[in-house]
């Protein structure tokens, strides 16, 4: 301001109830005189510029005659800029008042949903579904109410300067796994085509704010969701590069550049909003998507959290065509480097996958780790060239059941393929697929492991390492008989002699020690008999003379001593009917393994116990 | 075979002749109902002495398989064969049980060509299984497909190693397991028909006929053209490609020549089923119209001889009018001219099937008469298929229409004492909330709850073998499928007006009211306007399953006072609360077990005078 000029606030033109010293110089008072003066008489000899302010309140701007054309450009200035200010100020007020009619309909919304719920679920307390259904309803309401309620804190975190970022080692692939299983099922409800790919990745172990991070990546892909009609598609792609060729500040050398663009054909945005995005409180004002819910503030948010973390965000779009957003961030490394896993250099592995790209990227990490990627597009084909590899006795060290195989259902196949090849051989399912959801059918049809989309090397190398490991381990038992189940004790309970023989017979191969009683009599004295924990695993046979499994178990389940309830119970019979399993079940037993009895079947439930009794 | 193997089959087939409705003749009721009591006791004896032979001789071989010798192996598959052949079809399940344990043996123990035999069984195995679940979607059953095709896949895979087989038999079970891949149903028809030509391609390479010069291989050939000109029923004809269509006419043509030049020699006249599919060839190619197409048909038709109950015969009866309903079913505006015909049509099939002799193990009798169901054409004039369906169900499963119509009994009891007490309980119901009258409205419910327990289980009749003639209990697999009836009913009776009302009884009637458990996972309880109807169907059948009728295959065998305990245990899980609490109420109690009396007694009396 300059240094000649006093400003006065003069209240109904009569009251001074401002001075500033200047102003004081000038009238030659001090400010308590001048609020009780008379203001005009005050300035009597003064140049004086008078501004309206609300209220009845004017801005006096005083200066000596002297001065007066100096004075009157800068008093032009400046109201120009007291106008732009004011416009500003509307202008944020007019989005406030437009964000807290909306908020209060957002939150209103939700709120009327819980209350309705609540009085439907009181008035029908008798009806547990009915209740069960309003309560579902009330969760959904009231999860999307606390997202409303944060992203009003987040705000006015970063408006108050006090959102803050932490450092902590996380991984890109579960990141980007993270935000698929987030997002995925969004898109679905909405039979939207959700594609997510990962371009080059040099660095999987990172440092940052994870949290925060996956808070702007999913608060975009959220918004493509939203504004893209039914059936849309959207575009999603992460990679990462160097600064090398990019003209980046020296402040970032030691980092990667976290690259992500997400693309949809959605409704699009306006150029006149465009320009309004990253404003707080405006949303894209459309008949279409009128029931959208949303604050407004999410892209306030994401741009303030990626500005913070040293990056940019770009948007383009266009209306009725779709929108594309580009992050990019720099990161930086961890210096945890994981370990290259140890693979059968050379041999084959197959793939089971139909769709190209992902068939060129599987085949391209797998050649990279000096693995023969065998392809093969459908299901029955699979089947062919395993029971031809299994014949030759040329079994490939794995195979990868991708999710898009036109003919057959996944773990169908891979339930026939667990019978054919044995049990022992590492079938891994590669899918986009949320494994939390799948994992009982498809352990049960005989996947061994699960290796996530959008694939990262590092987890589809580790896993099939982790497996064929295991796979020779095993092997190598059956092959030789040094193994680590010789700390283990089993009881056999079975009554016809040539069949203890033959479990005998294929159990000494894992080492296990073991026990035989040969009817269930026995079996419930040897275990009454015996210290706490002294058997790990029990095999019983059903059908016996002088007690049969079915007694001899619920026996032992009644027995006075911690093991009782916790030792594993395996029926070992041919009786596969429905009430026999559910007897067997009903008696106190685990588990029901049919006979004959499959060496491999056997060694599956060992591995399986005895490992967990090892965790 | 072995002897306990040789009495397994001998006990199922009297089942089976004792749950067929029996025709009395001189009998007064009192003694028809006598004999049908004595039974069941019958039944339950043999079906007892069936898992005590599968128990004590089966179980205890299959558990020694690596020890058993050669000759048992072959006396367990002369037994499984005994089960299913092309005959008749007896004993799937336990057919499937010898196969899989013998493939598991063979796999094992690398003994190829038992292991490619094995294979090739449990396909077929598995095709009976799809045959029986004509009704449903692709989509809902494709399992049972898949299972089939992995299994004859696994099998034509040793086709490769054609030089090293020198076994005859074993080659021809690979061969026959490459042509079978294409059996049943498939996603596109396109599929289906570049399945089968790749099957032709394999049978007519000159390189596998010299290996094998013994084989069948013109009857080969001839079986594959024959799968590739029954596309033409498969598949939509718009869904097919102009290739497609030009293969089909090719096998159409083949098959059809032959045909005609066996007939021609023999004297005979041509098959219905062959120039039915060169009709629908014709049609599909523009030739001729669909009124042209129908017309032909129903020459066929009326030339039928309903006194003729060998396949071809059961075929012209029973399953060219299926496909004829089909077509109508597709051109519904072809109907209404059609009505008088349509209803003689169902009067000729109803006696045919009335007067079908030894009807009760015929597959193909029940295969032909579940297409005729799924494609029913209902018209005023012709019988309902409210009505038709009962028929079906009085005919060959009558122990399923007495479970049924104890059911029903029972819930029109059960809803009785509910609307007395609250008369808007069914108001979910639109056309329930519409009867203002509380008189007539109680009617009306009392008589729809009594025909919603009589067609709840209509999609039973698919799974005849396991609800009717069964002769053991069920293995898990067999459990799982049974679970396919609700879909089966829900997918025949939503379709027709007169039996749209009940698709959610027949649905959901298995489901548990909480959502946690039940079948199948396609019905959502909230979602449905019928689901107190529903759920009084849901308790009483599961109190005259625990109680009477499905021991025999689950095992569960409770007295009337149990199941209503263990009812009042599942208060909120299994059944809704609003009908648990009045079966705390002693009155309740004797009117639901009276009713369930009475509905098994005029469920005897309707059988034992053929009335619905």
């Amino acid at each position: 301001m300059s240094e000649n000029k006093g400003y006065l606030v003069v209240e109904q033109n009569k009251k001074i109830i401002y001075a500033d010293s200047k102003a004081c110089e000038l009238t030659e008072m001090n400010k308590s005189d001048l609020r009780s003066a008379d203001p005009e008489n005050a300035v009597n000899d003064l140049s004086v510029e008078k501004v309206k302010l609300e209220a009845g309140c004017e801005l006096w701007i005083l200066k000596q005659n002297n001065a007066e054309c100096e004075f009157t450009s800068e008093l032009e200035q400046m109201n120009e800029r007291l106008e732009n200010a004011l416009k500003a100020a509307e202008a944020a007020n007019r989005a406030k008042s437009s964000f807290l009619s909306n908020m209060s309909h957002d939150i209103r919304t939700p709120m009327n949903a819980i209350m309705g719920m609540t009085s439907i679920g009181l008035s029908h307390i008798d009806e547990k579904a009915r209740v069960q259904d309003c309560l579902l309803k009330i969760k959904t309401a009231s999860t999307h109410l606390m997202s409303l309620v944060n992203d009003v804190l987040d705000m006015s975190r970063i408006d108050s300067g006090r959102m803050t970022l932490n450092e902590e080692e996380f991984s890109i692939a579960d990141l980007v796994h993270d935000i698929a299983v987030i997002m995925r099922p969004q898109a679905v409800l909405k039979d939207q085509e959700l594609q997510i790919d990962i371009g080059r990745i040099y660095e999987e172990n990172l440092i940052g704010d994870a949290l925060r991070l996956r808070q702007i990546l999913v608060n975009i892909i959220g918004n493509a969701v939203k504004y893209t009609p039914d059936k849309g598609k959207i575009n999603v792609y992460f990679a990462q590069y160097l600064k090398t060729g990019r003209n980046r500040k020296s402040e970032n050398n030691d980092k990667v550049w976290l690259d992500f663009i997400c693309e949809d054909n959605g409704i699009g945005m306006s150029r006149e909003f465009l320009k309004r995005i990253f404003l707080p409180f405006e949303r894209v004002n459309n008949s279409t998507i009128g029931k959208i819910e949303g604050t407004g503030l999410g892209m306030s948010i994401v741009k303030n959290l990626v500005e913070q973390m040293g990056g940019t965000i770009r948007v383009d779009s266009e209306e009725g065509k779709g929108s594309k957003f580009h992050v990019e961030i720099p990161i930086s490394a961890s210096l945890k480097n994981d370990a290259i896993p140890e693979l059968p250099v050379g041999s084959n592995v197959i793939l089971v996958e139909n769709k190209n790209d992902r068939v060129r990227q599987i085949s391209g990490f797998l050649n990279d780790a000096g693995l023969k990627t065998v392809i093969i597009r459908n299901g029955l084909d699979a089947v062919t060239t395993l029971t031809e590899n299994k014949y030759e006795e040329k079994m490939p060290c794995a195979i990868l059941l991708g999710q898009e195989i036109d003919d057959i259902p996944v773990l169908e196949l891979a339930s026939h393929i667990r019978q054919l090849a044995g049990s022992d051989f590492p079938i891994i399912l590669v899918s986009e697929e949320d494994w939390g959801q799948i994992e009982y059918p498809a352990s049960r049809a005989g996947i061994k492991a699960f290796v996530p989309c959008p694939l990262f090397k590092s987890r589809l190398l580790k896993t099939l390492s982790e497996l064929t490991k295991e796979m020779q381990i095993s092997e190598k038992i059956t092959e030789d008989y040094n193994n680590d189940f010789s700390k283990y004790r089993i009881l056999l309970v079975e009554d016809v002699e040539i069949n203890q023989e033959i479990v005998v017979e294929m159990l000494s191969v894992t080492g296990v020690q073991v026990e035989v009683a040969d009817n269930g009599a026995k079996a419930v004295e040897m275990f009454k008999s015996s210290d706490e924990g002294y058997y790990d695993l029990i095999f019983m046979d059903i059908q016996m003379p002088i007690m049969n499994g079915y007694e001899a178990t619920k026996l032992i389940r009644q027995l006075p001593r911690s093991d009782s309830s916790t030792v594993w119970i395996v029926a070992m019979t041919a009786n596969a009917f429905v009430e026999d399993i559910r007897m067997s079940r009903e008696a106190g037993m685990n588990e029901h393994c049919s006979k004959p009895v499959d060496p491999e079947r056997l060694g599956e439930i060992m591995r399986n116990r005895l490992k967990q009794h090892e965790r | 075979m072995q002897p306990y193997q040789k009495e397994y089959i001998a006990n199922l087939q009297y089942i089976s002749s004792l749950t067929v409705r029996i025709r009395p003749k001189d009998q007064s009721f009192d003694e028809y109902y006598r004999d049908m009591l004595q039974n069941r006791l019958e039944i339950e004896k043999k079906v007892k002495r069936n898992m005590q032979l599968l128990r004590e001789n089966l179980f205890p071989v299959l558990d020694q398989i690596f020890e058993t010798s050669a000759e048992e192996k072959d006396e367990l598959r002369e037994f499984a064969e005994s089960l299913l052949n092309v005959r008749e079809e007896i004993d799937t399940g336990l057919y499937c049980q010898i196969y899989k344990a013998l493939l598991g043996f063979s796999r094992q123990m690398r003994v190829r060509n038992d292991a490619i035999k094995a294979l090739y069984r449990l396909g077929m195995g598995y095709h009976s299984i799809c045959n029986k679940l004509v009704s449903l979607e692709y989509n809902q059953v494709k399992k049972y497909y898949f299972q089939m095709r992995l299994y004859f896949t696994e099998a034509a895979a040793y086709l490769k190693y054609y030089d090293e087989i020198d076994d005859a038999e074993t080659f021809g079970y690979i061969l026959r397991s490459r042509a079978n891949m294409s059996l049943g149903k498939f996603k596109t028809v396109s599929e289906k028909i570049a399945m089968v030509k790749r099957s032709l391609m394999i049978l007519q390479d000159r390189g596998y006929q010299e290996k094998a010069p013994d084989l069948p291989w013109d009857r080969f050939i001839y079986m594959t053209h024959q799968q590739m000109a029954a596309s033409i029923a498969y598949g939509k004809e718009d869904a097919m490609t102009p290739q497609d269509v030009a293969d089909v006419m090719e096998s159409v043509y083949i098959v059809y020549q032959r045909r005609l030049k066996e007939a021609s020699e023999n004297n005979k006249k041509l098959s219905a089923k062959i120039q039915l599919s060169s009709f629908a060839m014709e049609y599909c190619c523009g030739l001729h119209s669909i009124e042209d197409l129908l017309n032909k048909m129903e020459v066929l038709m009326d030339s039928a001889d309903p006194s003729d109950y060998s396949a071809e015969g059961m075929y012209e009866i029973i399953s060219l009018p299926a496909f004829y309903c089909q077509y109508l079913n597709k051109n519904p505006h072809l109907i209404s001219k059609r009505t008088e015909y349509i209803e003689e049509l169902y009067k000729k099939i109803l006696d045919y099937i009335e007067a079908f002799p030894e009807a009760s193990l015929n597959e193909s009798l029940f295969l032909y008469l579940r297409q005729l169901s799924y494609t029913f054409v209902e018209t005023e004039k012709s019988i309902s298929y409210k009505d038709f369906l009962q028929k079906l169900q009085i005919t060959f499963t009558p122990t399923i229409y007495v479970h049924s119509l104890a059911v029903g009994f029972a819930a029109r009891s059960l809803c009785g004492l509910i609307v007395d007490e609250e008369p808007d309980f069914f108001d979910d119901i639109d056309f329930i909330s519409r009867i203002d009258d509380i008189s007539k409205k109680k009617s009306f419910i009392l008589n729809y709850a009594l025909e919603c327990g009589i067609l709840h289980d209509v999609g039973k009749i698919n799974f005849i073998n396991l609800y009717s003639n069964t002769s053991r209990q069920w293995f898990e697999e067999e459990y799982e499928m049974a679970h396919l009836h609700t879909m089966v009913g829900k997918a025949c009776l939503e379709q027709r007006n007169s039996t749209a009302c009940y698709a959610d009884i027949a649905l959901g009637h298995h489901s548990w009211y909480d959502g946690s458990q039940g079948y199948p996972d396609s019905y959502n309880r909230l979602d449905s306007s019928f689901r107190q109807m529903v759920d009084v169907v849901g308790l009483v059948d599961w109190l005259d399953n625990v109680t009477e009728t499905a021991r025999l295959y689950n095992g569960l065998d409770m007295t009337f006072e149990e199941a209503i305990q263990k009812a009042v245990s599942l208060e909120g899980k299994r059944f809704s609360p609003l009908l648990t609490a009045r079966l705390r109420d002693k009155n309740v109690l004797g009117s639901i077990k009276t009713a369930f009396a009475e509905g098994r007694m005029q469920a005897y009396k309707n059988i034992y005078n053929n009335n619905l």
